[in-house]
């Protein structure tokens, strides 16, 4: 076989495997949207079809309008919005005090413990966690949830800046510092502005975490006028069993405000993630 | 320190507080800018980790506050005899090793295949991200609708093929629910491996490649020659780390199948959620997640000491 014909061969097969695991990674995000928008009467169907003739936004404005998805929302909103600026606070500082002072004793080995915490998972930490909210009077609260979020923001933020910031040569602080510049003012008026995509990005993974996670808000929260939006999704399971449309509506409200911001800073989140796993 | 003639002279003091305010002076920013990172750390997952340690050894059920107090090992005896603890555990792992292996898999198909100068390739990568900005709670209700044995697309689709005769509860008949879940999570959780494992092939220096190709080796030996050693550290991490998430992974089988059909999908990590908010046995479930920790390290080292074997084994032979 020719060179040619080989190249021509391997770049074919290498087209059609690729189609069919984007057929794979977009059929069920396909389909969820596809349901939103069909009335009822196509939904529950015997032949059911990827179009429809009748496309209709009712199943959102029923999710909007009847059920108390929009408070769900807004805690959602407030608890991942306060946990993004606080973890984002946090992990800047301890990003640059792990790229820049790490002379002091202890620094570098943050780093470290940052990186083993990472591996906790949420399952053995809701116990002991729990209790100490519910001794502290924070179950049900904002408070309570932004801080638990935070605790498990920061690694991963800390983590992401790290390596951002690490490229950053060091002579651009010189200047600031010769002049009498602050450490503070420093990361305020120097490391800030240039590395702010990268900081940007963070903090939409940060937001992403705290409104997709689910252990935590299911367990910590038990009053509806507290919950939040991911573990309302998996009550309206049990409640709408039978409404798909409604159901998948509520799903795509779910995931459309965090995709489109992720699109938005996609490269630098791959970026970054990928830098620090290998690094 | 404090013990000579300086310190008895009459200007005291001087030294040792200067070394202390050397110190305070030279490094108190590091410790003001980390100061709090460290204080999350210790106070909401260090902090939690012993204090769980402290519940397992406890009497502490919300129904029975008065019997609260020490109990020594009963709570691991209870969990240990009474449940059938060693049979979630072997779920965990079918589950663990299924969703581990399949991801890994997954990923380096797709890894390989993008590493390829193609057209598109952007928007392929575009596309293989998708499953994993997908919430959690969002992907189990999809996949719950897809797979529902009434008017899920999935047994529609199997029948018009021809595949099936009769439809299938996927996540309802014991025998189907484990592989079910683990085929959903590895649609959510390969793209990471992806991506991972796509920056690595990329950081291949060509000339390895280009040396391989003039060297007349086939595809296959490129891959495995040249290639795959630099996607060790990638797959250690990424292999590492999901190890210990999907062994511990509570939401993504909870939110599927609770742990059912009765106890088919039901792993340690279920129960201790049941443990604890379904029975208010906190002290049980304190003994589990103590027992999982422990099942994890030992896993772990055992795996670490094979590995450590394994290189000792194969590092005479040259490098060629």
């Amino acid at each position: 076989m020719s060179f040619v014909v080989r190249r021509r061969v391997t770049s074919t097969v290498t087209y059609v495997l690729l189609g069919l695991f984007s057929i794979y990674c977009l059929f069920p995000v396909a389909w969820m949207v596809s349901t939103a928008i069909k009335p009822a009467s196509q939904v529950r169907t015997d032949h059911p079809s990827f179009f429809t003739g009748h496309p209709t936004l009712i199943n959102f404005l029923t999710v909007l309008e009847h059920t108390q998805y929009l408070m769900y929302a807004r805690n959602s909103l407030i608890v991942s919005a306060f946990t993004t600026l606080l973890s984002l606070t946090i992990s800047v500082f301890a990003a640059y005090a792990i790229v820049r002072l790490s002379q002091a004793p202890g620094v570098r080995q943050l780093g470290s413990l940052l990186l083993v915490s990472q591996a906790t998972p949420p399952v053995l930490l809701v116990i002991p966690i729990f209790f100490i909210m519910s001794d502290l009077n924070l179950l049900n609260t904002y408070f309570g949830l932004i801080i638990t979020y935070t605790a498990l923001g920061v690694p991963v933020c800390t983590w992401f800046l790290r390596s951002y910031l690490s490229n950053i040569p060091e002579d651009i602080e010189e200047a600031a510092r010769i002049d009498g510049c602050s450490r503070v003012s420093l990361v305020f008026r120097v490391i800030l502005p240039i590395s702010l995509p990268s900081v940007v990005a963070t903090g939409v993974y940060a937001f992403v975490l705290a409104w997709g996670s689910f252990t935590f808000g299911y367990t910590l929260v038990s009053s509806n006028a507290m919950r939040l939006v991911t573990p309302a999704l998996s009550l309206f399971t049990g409640l709408w069993t039978v409404e798909w449309g409604l159901l998948m509506a509520a799903a795509v409200l779910n995931v459309i405000p965090v995709a489109i911001l992720y699109i938005v800073v996609q490269k630098y989140i791959v970026g970054g993630l990928v830098a620090g796993a290998i690094k | 320190m404090g013990i000579g003639p300086q310190s008895l002279t009459r200007n005291p003091s001087v030294p040792r507080r200067s070394k202390v305010w050397t110190f305070i002076r030279e490094y108190y920013v590091a410790y003001v800018f980390s100061g709090p990172a460290i204080l999350f750390l210790v106070g909401l997952l260090f902090v939690p980790m012993v204090y769980v340690f402290y519940l397992s050894f406890r009497q502490v059920n919300l129904l029975l506050p008065a019997a609260h107090g020490f109990v020594g090992w009963q709570n691991y005896l209870y969990v240990l005899q009474s449940e059938p603890f060693w049979l979630y555990v072997r779920h965990d792992v079918v589950w663990t090793l299924g969703s581990v292996l399949g991801e890994y898999a997954v990923g380096m198909t797709t890894a390989v295949l993008l590493d390829q100068k193609i057209v598109g390739r952007a928007f392929f990568r575009g596309i293989i991200i998708v499953p994993w900005l997908v919430p959690i709670a969002v992907a189990s209700v999809v996949w719950t609708w897809i797979l529902d044995p009434s008017y899920g697309i999935l047994d529609y689709l199997l029948k018009q093929i021809g595949l099936m005769p009769t439809a299938v509860d996927w996540l309802g008949t014991p025998s189907l629910a484990m592989l079910s879940i683990i085929f959903i999570n590895i649609w959510r959780s390969f793209p990471l491996y992806t991506l991972m494992l796509l920056a690595s092939l990329q950081a291949v220096p060509k000339d390895e490649i280009d040396a391989a190709l003039i060297d007349g080796a086939t595809a296959f030996q490129r891959f495995w020659m040249v290639k795959f050693p630099y996607l060790k550290i990638a797959s250690i991490v990424l292999v590492g780390l999901n190890v210990m998430w999907v062994f511990n992974n509570f939401s993504f089988i909870w939110l599927l199948t609770t742990g059912g059909p009765i106890t088919a999908t039901t792993t340690p990590a279920i129960e201790i959620y049941q443990e604890a908010f379904q029975s208010f046995n906190f002290g049980d479930a304190a003994a589990l997640a103590v027992l999982m920790i422990l099942l994890l390290f030992v896993t772990f080292a055992i795996v670490r000491a094979l590995f450590a074997v394994w290189q000792k084994v194969r590092a005479p032979r040259p490098i060629a």
